[in-house]
Formats: structure tokens, sequence, C-alpha cells
């Protein structure tokens, strides 16, 4: 069973469970501050220059990007794998600690499965817009048409890609959402506005807390948890088949769907990171998410980290062992040495170097060190993408192909605008929906002090 | 409802499930109990078992027939293409999508099996026994007519373990 003893006190403070409920609560009942506003009106005009951007690509065309006949890929798959790899925090998070049986998983998993929703949302776009006539997207669905019937290539990664990212989108966000009924239902039996317990009595579903429905839904998060840890690992894994299955130096690679995988959930726990700690500053949640909640994840950082550098290090080294001479030239000569040094040195060094520092104590401890970490890591996980997708692209068997590529300003705006879109998601969260799984986090509480009388029921189980 | 209910209502956790034991050891049981969270001495105390494990399996299982199926349909009977010399029928590719979407059948149809089964679903009011049960109270309901001759029993039970209060609805 779980012992306290190794992670510290879960919730600090001794708490009752209605001063719990007050807590998580108090975000929605208490006057929306300045600040939320302010990042509000921000976040919602990158959107909107989002927006035009998107106007701009579909009523011009895909000519308005900086692409060309040798890079056809871009920032639109740059940013999509990016975005889906910060989506994969949520469901890793909740999933995979759910089934380790992780009971500090509860303070965090619904600010993660929130982030999975938004951040997977905004990687969809990317494809969808990349497709160039966005209007035909259906034709990806395999339906019976009036074209033959003639049917998609199920062979394609790209239709796997397709199918696993809406699967991903919906599946995330009803395991999601069914997380939060109970929660809802507390907040219609606890709030004193009546709009409110309208609004959030209809979410609610009609839920009371019987041990009928607590029973089912126990049973419901034990297959959803089981079925999607499959999913989460399998996602990615179709998205590093995009690259892995193409014949071009550098992507051609048996490594890329682990690599993939591990990739997106070192992004994804970076970005949980830096909302944890946002989370801390900005609505004082430090009774629920302690000092040894941010441990415990920069401590699962520093592991990912060994990983990233590994595989880093094994794809240069089979680069080298092939013997291939274009996979040693996009390498050696391309990305460690040649015109994309940067980006592979930004990568390399904000992936596999400077998360190191938390072998640290102290760096663990300081959350403005741990803030920034969080970012290098998310920067350093975007120039991986970017080396990915460029510099294998740019320069490969035929140098008559030789290219290079830079953003176009439409390109760049339809980046600040998912990013605005993110930053909005993850304010209107903050501001409407528990931060915090209110039931989970008060069923773990008990785990503060354990008493006598509980200890003896646990013990004829 | 004409139902005469007795609700108890405690403070915490232990001592429920300390009435819980003592009031099954004692013969009878409560026709329902509401918590904050689930408590597993409960929900198997109150000896309701549920299938939706076993649904899942089985919507997993012809999920992935009729996914499979259907991509065997769509490539090999109703339009067979040729790409690149393949088989019509490539199986090990097919498995991808497969899985994927089983994967996605699976988590819609138990879902939709949680809602119908514990009646939790869009548009349902909820029947509050105890407004704070969802919140800090843990509540135990019995039926006054179950009870028949316990219902004596029943009350040193729950004053012998700290129960807050008892209404009559």
């Amino acid at each position: 069973m779980y012992k306290t003893e190794v992670r510290g006190l879960l919730i600090e403070g001794d708490k009752s469970l209605g001063q719990i409920t007050k807590d998580i609560v108090k975000p929605i009942d208490a006057k929306t501050p300045l600040w939320w506003y302010i990042t509000l009106f921000i976040s919602l005009s990158m959107f909107g220059f989002g927006i035009y951007c998107k106007y701009i690509t579909v009523s011009v065309g895909i000519g308005t990007w900086g692409l060309n006949n040798s890079i056809g890929w871009g920032w639109a798959i740059i940013n999509f794998v990016w975005w889906i790899g910060i989506g994969h925090a949520g469901t890793a998070f909740s999933i995979f600690l759910l089934i380790l049986r992780q009971k500090w998983r509860t303070a965090i998993n619904r600010a993660a499965e929130a982030m999975t929703v938004v951040a997977v949302m905004c990687a969809g776009l990317f494809p969808l817009l990349h497709m160039g006539r966005v209007w035909l997207f259906f034709y990806v669905l395999p339906y019976p048409n009036t074209r033959g019937p003639l049917w998609v290539n199920f062979n394609s990664p790209l239709f796997w890609d397709f199918v696993a990212i809406s699967a991903y989108l919906l599946i995330s966000a009803s395991f999601w959402y069914f997380g939060m009924v109970p929660d809802f239902a507390t907040i219609r039996d606890t709030t004193k506005s009546k709009i409110k317990k309208a609004v959030y009595g209809f979410f609610s579903f009609g839920w009371v807390g019987s041990s009928k429905e607590w029973l089912r839904y126990e049973a419901l998060s034990f297959v959803l948890g089981g079925i999607a840890a499959v999913l989460v690992v399998s996602v990615h894994s179709i998205v590093s088949t995009d690259f892995a299955v193409s014949v071009e130096p550098g992507w051609h690679t048996t490594i890329f769907p682990p690599y993939f995988v591990v990739g997106a959930i070192f992004s994804g726990f970076a970005m949980v990171l830096t909302l944890v700690t946002i989370m801390r500053v900005m609505y004082k949640m430090n009774d629920f998410v302690t000092d040894s909640h941010i441990d415990a994840v920069a401590r699962i950082l520093v592991f990912i980290s060994l990983i990233m550098g590994t595989a880093y290090v094994t794809e240069i080294f089979m680069a080298w062992y092939s013997g291939s001479e274009y996979e040693i030239y996009t390498f050696f000569h391309n990305r460690i040495f040649g015109i994309h040094a940067f980006q592979f040195w930004a990568m390399f060094i904000s992936n596999a170097i400077v998360p190191q520092l938390f072998w640290f104590k102290k760096v663990r401890r300081k959350l403005w060190m741990v803030f920034v970490i969080s970012i290098i890591i998310n920067v350093g996980m975007w120039f991986e993408r970017f080396n990915i997708v460029v510099t294998s692209l740019s320069r490969d068997y035929l140098p008559a192909n030789w290219a290079t590529y830079s953003p176009t300003w439409v390109e760049l705006g339809f980046f600040v605008g998912t990013l605005g879109l993110f930053i909005t998601g993850v304010l209107l969260f903050f501001r409407y929906i528990p931060m915090i799984a209110i039931s989970e986090i008060k069923s773990v509480s008990k785990f503060n002090k354990p008493r006598k009388d509980y200890l003896k029921h646990t013990g004829h189980e | 409802m004409s139902k005469q209910r007795i609700v108890s209502v405690f403070n915490d956790e232990d001592k429920l499930v300390e009435a819980f034991e003592k009031i099954k050891a004692a013969g009878f049981k409560p026709e329902e109990v509401y918590t904050p969270y689930p408590i597993h001495e409960i929900l198997e105390g109150m000896g309701k078992k549920t299938r939706i494990t076993h649904a899942a399996f089985f919507y997993g299982l012809f999920g992935a027939l009729a996914v499979l199926g259907f991509l065997y349909y769509a490539a090999v009977v109703s339009w067979p293409l040729n790409f690149g010399g393949k088989p019509f029928n490539s199986f090990p590719s097919f498995i991808v999508v497969t899985i994927v979407a089983t994967i996605l059948i699976v988590t819609l149809l138990t879902l939709f099996t949680f809602s119908a089964r514990a009646k939790v679903f869009p548009g349902k009011k909820a029947e509050l026994i105890h407004d704070r049960a969802t919140d800090d109270k843990f509540v135990m309901v019995f039926t006054k007519d179950d009870l028949g001759k316990n219902l004596e029993s029943l009350n040193k039970i729950l004053k012998e373990n700290g129960v807050e209060e008892v209404l009559e609805k």
C-alpha cells in the first residue's frame, strides 16, 4: 500500500473535507482578478491574429507559407508535433500514475488533463489547414461516397494519424469530463449563486454520490485508465511513423516510435510543471500542490531527460555505425556541425543537459528555477521537432534539390494564434472549473493522518 | 416520496465504516450510502457488483472485429486499389487503425453504459438526500419499512459510533 513517508504530506495544513472544497472552489466563487482579464485580453488578441493568419492561409493558399518543393513540411508540422507532445502529459499523468497507484497525482491530474484537451485542439488545427483546401477535409473520413466508393488508404500513416488524433481528442476530453462530474455536483451543492447552481447542476448530470454511482464510476475509470494507457503510447508512435516510414535520411529509423513517445511525455510533463507553478503562484494552491509534488515531477523529468539524451546519442551512433553516407551527412554535416548546428545544440542542451540540474534538491525546491527549466525544456522540445522536420528535408539525396526554409509571418501568426488559444483555454479552466480534482484529493486526505481505527480496517481486507 | 426514510449523517469516514460494519453484522443493510468520495469498504459491503469491466471487454472484442472487418471490406471487397504492389488485405498495417479505433469504441460505449447503469446523464435532476453529502458529510439512508424490528438496534449502533445527526424524511 501507499506509504506517506516516501512522499511527505499530500495535503498541507490539516484541512477538513469542507475546507478542501472551499479552498479549491474559491477561484470560481471569488471576484475575477484583474490579471486574469489582462491575460485573457492578450491571449484573445493572439488568438484573433491567428484566425486572421488562418484566413490568409485559406483564402490565398499554402503559398503564403515559407514552404518549397524540398521542404514541404515546415512550422505547421513542427508545431503540430510539438502541441500533440504537450497534449500527452494529461493522459500520461493521470493514467500511468493511476496504474502505478501514485496518490500524489490527485493534485495535478485535473490541470494536466485540461491542458491535454486544449493542446490537442491546437495540434489538430495544423494538419487541417496544411491540407490547403480545408473544406474538403472530410475526404479523409472513410465513408461510403459517390466517388466509387473510393476509400482512403488504410496503409498510410497520415490516415493513421487522423484516426489517432481524433480518437485521442475524444477520449481525453471524455475522460477529463467524467472526472469532473462529482466535482460539479460538489459546486452545485455548495454554491450560493442560483446561476451557478443551475449551470453546474446541469453539467453534474444529476450526480449524488451514492454507492451505486461510485461503484460504477470506479469501474469506469479502471477501464478508461487501462485502455487509454495503450492509446497514449500508440498516438505518438503513429505520429512518428509519419516520418519513420519515409526514406528520408534522419527519419528512416526504428528508434522513432519510443523516441517520440518519450519526447512527448517529456514536453508534456514540462508543460504540466509550468502550469502547476502558475497555479501555485497565482491561486496559492501551495497546500495541495506542495513542494514535494513539484519535487516528484522534477525527478521524473531528470529520468526522462536521461532517456532523451540516450536517444539523441543512439541516433548519432547509429548514423555513424550504419556507414550510410546520407545518414552520416545528415547527422554530422547538417545537424551537429552544419547549417542547423544552432537548432541541434539548442535541442541537445535544453533537453539532455539543462534538466540534469534537477538532480540537485536546491534547484528542485526553488520555484522560479523549476519554472525557468520547464520553459527551457518546452523550447528545447520545439527545437527537436524543428531539427527532425527541417534538417532532414533541407539536404537529402540530390544536391540539386537542396533548399533552406524560413517561416513567413503567416506561419508565425498561426503559431501565435494557437498559443493564444492554449492560454485562453487554460485561463477559462482556472476560472470556471475546479483546478484540482476535489473528490480525488479528498479520498487521499486520510493518508495524511493514519489513525489507529483506520489501520484496523485496512488490516482485515 | 411516501417511503419513510431514516437518514444518518456522519462526520468522517472511519465512523461511517465502523457503523456500517456493525450494522451489517447485526443482519441488516442501509438502503444507500452517499459519500463525497468512493470508500471501498462501503462499495464492497453494499454487495452490489458491476459488470462494466466485462461489458468493456466485449465491446473491445466486437469493436476490433468490426473495425478489421470494415477495413477488409473497404480495401479488398468494395474497391481494391493497388498501393505499390502491396496485397489488398495488408493485415499488419490494418492493425494500427484497429487498435486506435477499438480504443475509441470501448471508451465511448463504456461511457454510455456507465451513464445508463449509474443513471448519470445530461438533464437529470439530482435527488439529494442530504445537501452536504457531496461536500463533507457521509450519509447512510435506511428505509423504515425494511427495518421493522431492527429500528431500535439501529439507533443504538448509530449512537455508539458517533453519528452526528439522525433525520427522518
